[in-house]
């Protein structure tokens, strides 16, 4: 079709995605090329020197990485089992159905940085409820200062803030499914829990799929609620990749260097996402 | 093992879905539920089946209280009118369902699913998936799948209904053999359908329902010649049964200043007020008969229904012909009347042409 005002319907649209997101990536690429930092601010080309560092001369970041897949992918499996069970006992008739629909909803609605400070006094140490509750069996985990306990501490909250939005996808492809496997499933002998097993989970396959890809995508760039709740510490031991770049960044303004470690966690995210999302179109859908 | 429904009733809202419903269901036999649309056949099998439970009233199963027996341990096995399936699994995984939920070795489910297949005519098939697959071939699917169990109890709520035509003519030909011959003696098969030719051509035991009440109960040819009432007369007939109200005296039937000699089942009836019932079939077209006035034709198939009226009686008229006629035609008619049924007030039969009650 040859219609000549065609650019001028397209350009709306044209210019919003250039803006926001042709050119920051194009931006990043050549910054990541360039020495910028606060002695030095300024587009120079310094070639590849950045990338030569990260590879090389920055296990840091790399740790950070590590740290980071671990937290994210044990929060998404464990928001993705209890937003299913959730989603699954108030897809049932059960009594005060839609009160607790809500309910479950509520942490998403509220905000995560005051959450997340809420959360850290209900973990300090010695004066949180948690650890003032936990006296009764005479323990008292350091929940933000012990470098593998702070881990699970930024797991849990990251769970209660985000597991909503998992119940809530998975509440609506519940509701969606079609009615008539059930029946037939119970009728030709299904219990409650193979009816589960075989048609329920089965069915919920591609829905899965898009919510776990989804909270993953969200979950690697977990950030406010380390700089909360324990700023990368104790030591480094909650850092995160994003949190890892912010302060190379922001903090020590090496704009260059931070420039090249997100061009290359952006490169590394696309990548892992996609073999993950093949991975589970595999295992979950058996095709 | 028969299965002994007992006083059923199922009233969710103000309107009875089954209403004191007592049968008794012998193994090894065919039965029929005939009934129109929200006649409650569908609670009544979904009952059986352990989807619903009534609000009153007792099923028994091999001297066991079905009602607290769970879904999926009775052994039931159900068609339904949709065709349901599940739709992330191919034909063999479908059919090979329910034998997956009892422990049995893949050989066995293998063969069993094959034969299973043959007997509904889909070899080949078992790689499809169910989406692939056109109406009728789903609906074997489902057959298939409720053969392959075994199941004591067979439910098959109005299987057919949603097909088209042609294939409804085919599936129903192939019912009929496979309960013939596929069918073990101590297998209970409940049939429903809304369709008196179904149910005469699968020519089992009949259980006529309407609002969740059974109204007579019998072989199909009983209920074809001696309908208890007018209501089931209208059901078991397909178009209905043309009810024309009529008196009787000195031996003649009179009603819209025709005047008939009854015949000898009916002479003898005196009651004022009665509703003589007569099928379309018995109805023919002659030189010199009563007119009627054509209100509409239609034609079905190689029939042609001929809806007529002549004052304040409608009926229904159907010729082995494909024939035209406009609306407003004048045609004259002639009634077998040595098949008319008589209907008291009450609606319930008073004599019929092949012996029942008075004649």
């Amino acid at each position: 079709m040859n219609f000549k005002h065609k650019y001028f319907f397209l350009f709306p649209g044209l210019f919003v995605l250039i803006g926001i997101l042709i050119f920051p990536i194009i931006f990043v690429v050549r910054l990541s090329l360039s020495g910028w930092n606060s002695y030095n601010p300024g587009l120079d080309y310094i070639g590849l020197e950045n990338y030569i560092r990260l590879f090389t001369d920055d296990p840091r970041f790399w740790e950070s990485f590590f740290r980071l897949s671990f937290l994210s992918v044990t929060t998404v499996i464990l928001q993705y089992v209890i937003g299913f069970a959730l989603a699954h006992m108030v897809w049932k008739d059960i009594k005060f159905k839609r009160f607790f629909r809500v309910l479950f909803l509520v942490p998403m609605m509220t905000t995560p940085v005051i959450m997340t400070v809420i959360w850290r006094t209900f973990f300090h140490e010695s004066l949180g409820p948690v650890n003032d509750m936990l006296s009764v069996f005479g323990v008292a985990p350091k929940w933000l200062t012990d470098p593998v306990i702070a881990k699970f501490t930024v797991i849990i909250v990251e769970v209660w803030q985000w597991t909503p939005f998992m119940f809530l996808l998975l509440l609506a492809g519940l509701l969606s499914l079609p009615k008539e496997p059930f029946l037939a499933a119970a009728i030709d002998g299904a219990s409650p829990v193979r009816k589960f097993i075989y048609v329920t989970f089965p069915l919920m396959a591609p829905i899965s799929i898009g919510a776990i890809i989804i909270r993953l995508i969200e979950a690697s760039k977990i950030m406010d609620t380390v700089y909360v709740l324990t700023s990368g510490g104790p030591g480094t031991s909650t850092e995160t990749s994003s949190f890892y770049i912010f302060i190379k960044g922001l903090r020590e303004f090496q704009m260059g260097y931070a420039a090249s470690m997100s061009f290359t966690y952006l490169i590394i995210m696309i990548i892992s996402l996609t073999i993950i999302a093949k991975v589970l179109t595999k295992l979950l859908l058996k095709e | 093992m028969n299965l002994i429904a007992n006083n059923l009733t199922y009233k969710p809202s103000d309107q009875y879905h089954l209403n004191e419903v007592s049968f008794n269901f012998k193994e090894g036999n065919l039965y029929t539920i005939l009934g129109r649309t929200l006649s409650g056949k569908t609670t009544l099998l979904k009952t059986i089946a352990g989807l619903l439970t009534p609000d009153s009233g007792a099923i028994e199963f091999d001297g066991k209280d079905f009602l607290k027996v769970p879904v999926w341990q009775r052994n039931v096995a159900m068609v339904y009118q949709q065709f349901i399936n599940y739709p992330h699994l191919n034909v063999f995984e479908n059919i090979a369902f329910p034998l997956r939920q009892r422990k049995i070795d893949s050989e066995e489910i293998n063969n069993k699913v094959m034969d299973s297949l043959k007997s509904v005519g889909l070899v080949g098939y078992e790689n499809r998936k169910i989406q692939e697959l056109s109406g009728g071939q789903q609906q074997r699917v489902s057959l298939a799948r409720s053969l392959v169990k075994n199941a004591k109890i067979l439910l098959l709520d109005e299987p057919l209904v949603n097909l088209d035509y042609k294939l409804r003519e085919q599936l129903r030909e192939e019912f009929k053999s496979l309960f013939s011959k596929g069918l073990a003696d101590e297998t209970i098969l409940i049939y429903s359908t809304t369709d008196p030719r179904e149910t005469m051509e699968l020519n089992g035991e009949v259980i006529v329902l309407d609002e969740g009440k059974v109204l007579q109960v019998g072989p199909a040819k009983e209920i074809f010649e001696n309908p208890n009432s007018l209501k089931v007369a209208e059901i078991s007939n397909d178009p209905p049964m043309n009810i024309i109200e009529a008196d009787i005296s000195n031996e003649q039937i009179r009603f819209e200043g025709i005047e008939i000699k009854a015949p000898s089942h009916l002479s003898k009836l005196t009651k004022g007020g009665l509703n003589i019932g007569l099928r379309s079939s018995d109805i023919e077209l002659s030189e010199n008969g009563h007119e009627f006035e054509v209100e509409l034709a239609e034609i079905s198939g190689s029939e042609t229904l001929l809806h007529l009226k002549r004052g304040k009686i409608k009926i229904i008229i159907s010729i082995e012909e494909v024939l035209n006629f406009k609306i407003h035609d004048k045609i004259k008619i002639d009634f077998k009347i040595d098949r008319a049924y008589a209907f008291g007030a009450d609606g319930k039969l008073e004599s019929s042409p092949f012996g029942g009650l008075n004649g």
